[in-house]
């Protein structure tokens, strides 16, 4: 019988009162790549860390840690310094803060190194992860999102261990570089027989790279399997959610917008042009959306899709251009401009932020009425808004603060403070991107309800191409401040015809 | 670029210096030549005459312009106490002030920053209360006051006045002896209300970075806790704390003056609570110019410096 | 009704949250403590001294009697209670320390939210003039203010909040960009909310803990600037402050003469009030900032 690399028994985490990991039992033979998914608070980081023994002092852990069958809760610390990254190394989240920032890279490959007395050379390594050798010199705010992921791949390879644990590797990263890290990891796993242990909230990752997949939820392992099983007949609710929330781009089942009302233009953007300093953020750019329509404005960050909707909204000044809604143009100053930010509302990415921490909800949906001078009658109004958001009864959460509020309640309250306005077009900024896999289902179907049932039109700005089939009805694509595409949901994201859009569709995981 | 543009600055500091040092003391309720001669018999005709030999009955910018080319020239008028030239005067007690702000700075540095971060790593064990405890007492306690407490409690065991003995033996050993002698207490003075800023500075930058995610990286690696604080954490926290002490460099001006007045130390913080008590102002305006000139290019070099030790920064 | 009910009786308990958050810092409270009694002598003690007793020429007392069951903390050089100084020099250190703590919190407080809120020229004027005054040693400054100004306790004040203010400045601008970058502020503009707006509903509100916290800073600072300008000869002459006290003890001769209950009491006030500030701020601190 072959010895199993890393081996959980009956592992419990709590902190203080609270559970945060409950009795899992995982086990990971060698060369087995797993991907352990779950939403945020699941309790994944925490198995992650608490095979090398990295949670804080007040984590108090249960159960049995065997790596390489000795177990890793009661080592000595000689031996457990001995241990670290010598038979597990982890590739952490966030290379951005994981790395040292005042020390070169290399040197940071090089250090564990000198530390287990293992060979190799830095150059070897980077050369393995497809970075030039002169990388070794740079420090890592030089480096781009992608190399310094890289460059903790590296690292994590550099004592030539076992098993590699790799906690949400590529998730603040852009899908095409998302896409060539992953392919890296890949390539290396196979190459070395490595065994990978890869946690992450994106089953279309996990699915990409590993072969058995295991689901958390709420501290408990809910379900485990061989991947395409899992995802193809999941017998858990709530593996069942996660794999829903990720739509597959063609796939009739996860295309839920219904055919659009025939159009007519409600805002009209012609060749616009903005500039910050000396960069074109944003160039020559004509776009139209109709009344009630949903239009999915895609690209890479970085690519001027944020600018573009920022200077549709009035809070930037084009250089160049017309913006013109319902039939006039946009006003850039005083009362008009004011007037104008009624009929055109903004939805954030990330809702917690979007609110202000000291407002309660009563406050934060009835502040574009106190703006606007329209307060009487504020009570039922916000009432109505915060019901038409989904929040009911409403007398629950309007003297709530948005730090009681989950995160996909939160994000009906930014609605809700859009809607008491009774807006005609809605510029949502990335609406689901950091919300849980299960609740983004929930904001999808709210978005298109919103659409139904008052005719609300919207602008969904966006990196997943995934969200634009599940919603839009119209597609643009933007690269370099240019839209090199722009069509039907069907024709653009079936039968793409500029090469960026493939590229796009390349880069997105397959489940 | 960088580097110009901190030139730049710089330049434009201190000419702010000097136009404040300039209009500080002229746009003032009152005639400076009557409170300069306050409490002494002057007639009516020698006040207009000295305020002739000073330029006081020019026009305001004939004056700023004649002050101005005077300091470019490194003229900064007459001291109407010591009837000598400003500038000479103020070299002439350059000397014991860059000895006793300089050894009490380093020292202080040296042990605070060491403090600091003893504090930080082992944060709420006993030796981080004790360290915290007595750097905020320590920065509560007024500089004068603590000077003239040592020098009541240690008797005579050092001298309290001045910075060396008339009858000291002229040779170089003896009168080094004599002044490190004098030295011990205006620097343990300013040393200890130093010391606990630099503490406390110290102590809350390394503490900014101890939950940083790229130690948990050191950890993982399976480096020592020492290792980790040493070859991580204080990298990243000294060189925000280094910039923190030049920018408080202000603090050991202030220091200075008290210590030097208790002590009767000869150098230029004696010389402002002279300068002061005169009043003299165009020595005031001088020591003004010169001590906010010298902390805006001790500043210049503290950025500098920290561009050249954090690559996080660019100076090219 | 009972909205408007629910809502005002939420908030309170809230603020019970951010007291009990206080409460619990022990040295903060123990530092409560001492500064409500140092009020409230500072306040009550002046009604219940005679005015002969700190009168220089009225005392017919010995001088540099050594503490005894006459004068409990012994006399000074003209025979006026030491005790009686302190007590009475308390009032004008925290009317200083308060007035010019307040004045230079005003003042950093309006250059901050001005300089951060607004782009452009002025703002880039501010800030250079921010830079400038915060390198500068604001003692050597305030001390240059007091020569040319008339003796007195406003020329303190303002020598005092007018040099101090540039540290504060630079704190609220930093928060004021920092609530400025999230979302919620673009969300008010998205919603149409001028300057006005943004600054009376999230940034002001989102500095006043912070200016609270740098104000009780503030005023320990204060009192120690206070107290050496005073040693310095440059406070009020008609006023009996434990600046002034230490300053007298130098000048007739306590080290010398080994008074040490002429020159203890004053600075040891000096220290406990500006300790308890400092220790005050700092629970305060400690209570606003939200743990990571």
């Amino acid at each position: 019988m072959i010895k199993p690399s890393l081996e959980l028994k009956n592992l419990s985490v709590h902190y203080g009162h609270k559970r945060v990991v409950h009795d899992v039992n995982l086990a990971l033979e060698p060369g087995q790549t797993l991907g352990l998914a779950g939403e945020s608070g699941s309790g994944k980081s925490t198995v992650a860390m608490s095979v090398l023994r990295l949670l804080p002092r007040t984590a108090h852990v249960e159960g049995e840690i065997l790596l390489d069958g000795d177990d890793v809760r009661t080592m000595s610390w000689g031996r457990l310094r001995a241990v670290r990254w010598a038979s597990a190394s982890i590739v952490f989240q966030g290379a951005m803060h994981s790395l040292n920032p005042v020390q070169r890279v290399g040197e940071q490959i090089a250090e564990p190194m000198r530390l287990h007395g293992t060979g190799g050379s830095v150059g070897e390594l980077l050369e393995q992860v497809e970075l030039p050798l002169g990388k070794a010199r740079a420090y890592p705010h030089e480096l781009s999102g992608g190399q310094k992921q890289r460059v903790m791949i590296a690292m994590a390879l550099a004592c030539g261990p076992r098993l590699v644990i790799a906690d949400e590797p590529t998730t603040a990263l852009d899908v095409v570089v998302q896409a060539q890290v992953l392919g890296v990891l890949k390539r290396l796993v196979a190459e070395q027989d490595l065994g990978l242990l890869m946690i992450s909230h994106d089953l279309s990752v996990l699915a990409e790279t590993c072969d058995d997949l295991a689901v958390m939820h709420r501290g408990e392992l809910v379900e485990r399997g061989r991947t395409r099983e899992v995802i193809a007949n999941p017998r858990h609710p709530h593996t069942a959610a996660l794999t829903a929330a990720f739509p597959v781009i063609g796939d009739p089942a996860h295309r839920w917008a219904e055919p659009a009302p025939e159009p007519q233009p409600l805002l009209e953007v012609r060749d616009l042009a903005v500039d910050y300093g000396r960069t074109r953020a944003v160039d020559g750019v004509d776009l139209t959306i109709g009344r009630g329509e949903i239009v999915a404005l895609v690209g890479q960050s970085g690519s001027g899709k944020t600018t573009l909707a920022r200077t549709i909204m009035g809070l930037r000044t084009p250089s160049s251009g017309r913006v013109i809604f319902d039939g006039v143009e946009v006003p850039r100053k005083g009362k008009a401009l004011k007037a104008f930010r009624r009929q055109v509302q903004l939805v954030l990415q990330d809702p917690a932020s979007a609110l202000n921490p000291r407002h309660t909800v009563h406050d934060a949906v009835a502040e574009g009425l106190r703006v606007h001078g329209l307060a009487d009658d504020e009570e039922s109004q916000v009432t109505a808004a915060v019901e038409r958001a989904e929040l009911r009864p409403a007398s629950l959460y309007l003297e709530a603060l948005p730090h009681e509020l989950s995160g996909g309640q939160q994000q009906r309250v930014v609605i809700a403070g859009a809607l008491v306005l009774q807006p005609r077009l809605l510029v949502a900024d990335e609406p689901v991107a950091s919300l849980d896999a299960s609740v983004r289902g929930e904001i999808v179907a709210l978005l298109l309800r919103l659409r139904r049932e008052l005719g609300l039109a919207s602008l969904i700005i966006t990196h997943d191409l995934g969200l634009a089939w599940q919603i839009a009805d119209r597609v643009a694509v933007m690269h370099q401040g240019k839209i090199v595409e722009q069509g039907s949901v069907e024709q653009v994201l079936l039968n793409p015809t500029h090469d960026y859009t493939r590229a796009l569709l390349r880069a997105v995981p397959q489940v | 670029m960088r580097l110009a543009g901190r030139l730049g600055g710089a330049a434009v500091s201190l000419l702010m210096v000097a136009v404040l040092g300039f209009f500080l003391f002229r746009v003032v309720p009152g005639d400076p030549v009557v409170s300069m001669t306050r409490g002494r018999p002057t007639t009516a005709a020698m006040q207009a005459e000295l305020r002739t030999q000073f330029g006081l009955d020019r026009p305001l910018v004939e004056q700023f312009w004649h002050y101005f080319t005077g300091l470019l020239r490194g003229d900064m008028g007459t001291s109407f106490t010591f009837r000598r030239p400003v500038a000479d005067v103020i070299l002439e007690r350059l000397g014991p002030t860059l000895l006793l702000v300089g050894t009490s700075t380093l020292i202080a540095v040296v042990l605070g920053l060491w403090l600091g971060v003893r504090a930080a790593w082992r944060r709420d064990s006993g030796f981080d209360r004790a360290t915290t405890g007595v750097s905020l007492t320590l920065w509560a306690v007024p500089t004068f006051w603590l000077g003239m407490l040592l020098m009541m409690a240690t008797g005579d065991l050092f001298p309290s006045r001045g910075m060396r003995d008339t009858d000291t033996a002229p040779d170089f050993v003896s009168q080094a002896l004599d002044v490190g002698h004098h030295l011990v207490l205006p620097s343990l003075t300013l040393v200890a209300v130093v010391c606990a800023e630099y503490v406390l500075v110290m102590r809350s930058s390394l503490l900014e970075e101890m939950h940083a995610p790229y130690l948990t990286t050191a950890r993982a690696k399976g480096l020592r806790d020492d290792l980790v604080r040493r070859r991580h954490a204080v990298p990243n926290a000294v060189l925000p704390a280094i910039t923190l002490v030049f920018l408080r460099f202000g603090l050991v001006v202030a220091g200075a003056i008290t210590t030097e007045t208790v002590f009767s130390w000869p150098g230029l913080g004696l010389l402002f609570y002279d300068a002061l008590t005169g009043p003299d102002y165009f020595l005031l305006q001088g020591l003004l110019v010169v001590t906010a000139g010298a902390v805006v290019v001790m500043n210049l070099l503290a950025d500098v410096l920290h561009g050249v030790l954090d690559p996080r920064v660019k100076v090219v | 009704m009972t909205g408007f009910r629910t809502r005002w009786f939420s908030r309170v308990g809230r603020g019970d949250g951010a007291v009990g958050g206080f409460l619990a810092h022990r040295a903060g409270v123990a530092g409560a403590v001492v500064l409500a009694v140092a009020a409230l002598v500072a306040v009550i003690a002046p009604l219940f001294i005679p005015a002969d007793a700190l009168d220089v020429t009225r005392v017919s007392d010995a001088p540099w009697q050594a503490p005894g069951l006459g004068h409990w903390l012994g006399t000074d050089h003209a025979g006026r209670s030491v005790a009686l100084l302190v007590v009475q020099g308390a009032g004008t250190s925290l009317f200083v320390g308060l007035t010019a703590a307040v004045l230079s919190v005003g003042i950093g407080t309006l250059v901050g939210i001005v300089s951060g809120h607004f782009g452009g020229l002025a703002a880039g004027v501010l800030l250079r003039v921010t830079d400038f005054f915060l390198v500068l040693p604001a003692l050597v400054l305030a001390i240059a203010l007091s020569t040319v100004l008339p003796r007195g306790l406003g020329t303190i004040v303002l020598a005092i909040g007018l040099t101090s203010w540039p540290s504060t400045a630079r704190m609220v601008r930093a928060q004021t960009l920092t609530i400025e970058a999230r979302p919620f502020v673009e969300r008010a503009r998205a919603l149409g909310g001028g300057h006005g707006h943004v600054i009376g509903r999230h940034v002001l509100p989102s500095v006043l803990p912070l200016v609270l916290v740098n104000a009780t800073l503030a005023v320990a600072s204060a009192i120690v600037a206070e107290s050496t300008l005073a040693f310095l000869g440059l406070g009020d002459p008609t006023r009996i402050s434990w600046g002034a006290m230490v300053h007298q003890a130098q000048l007739h001769g306590a080290v010398p003469q080994r008074a040490w209950w002429y020159l203890l009491p004053p600075g040891l006030a000096i220290v406990v009030v500006v300790l308890a500030f400092t220790l005050v701020g700092r629970a305060l601190e400690a209570v606003v900032t939200p743990k990571r």
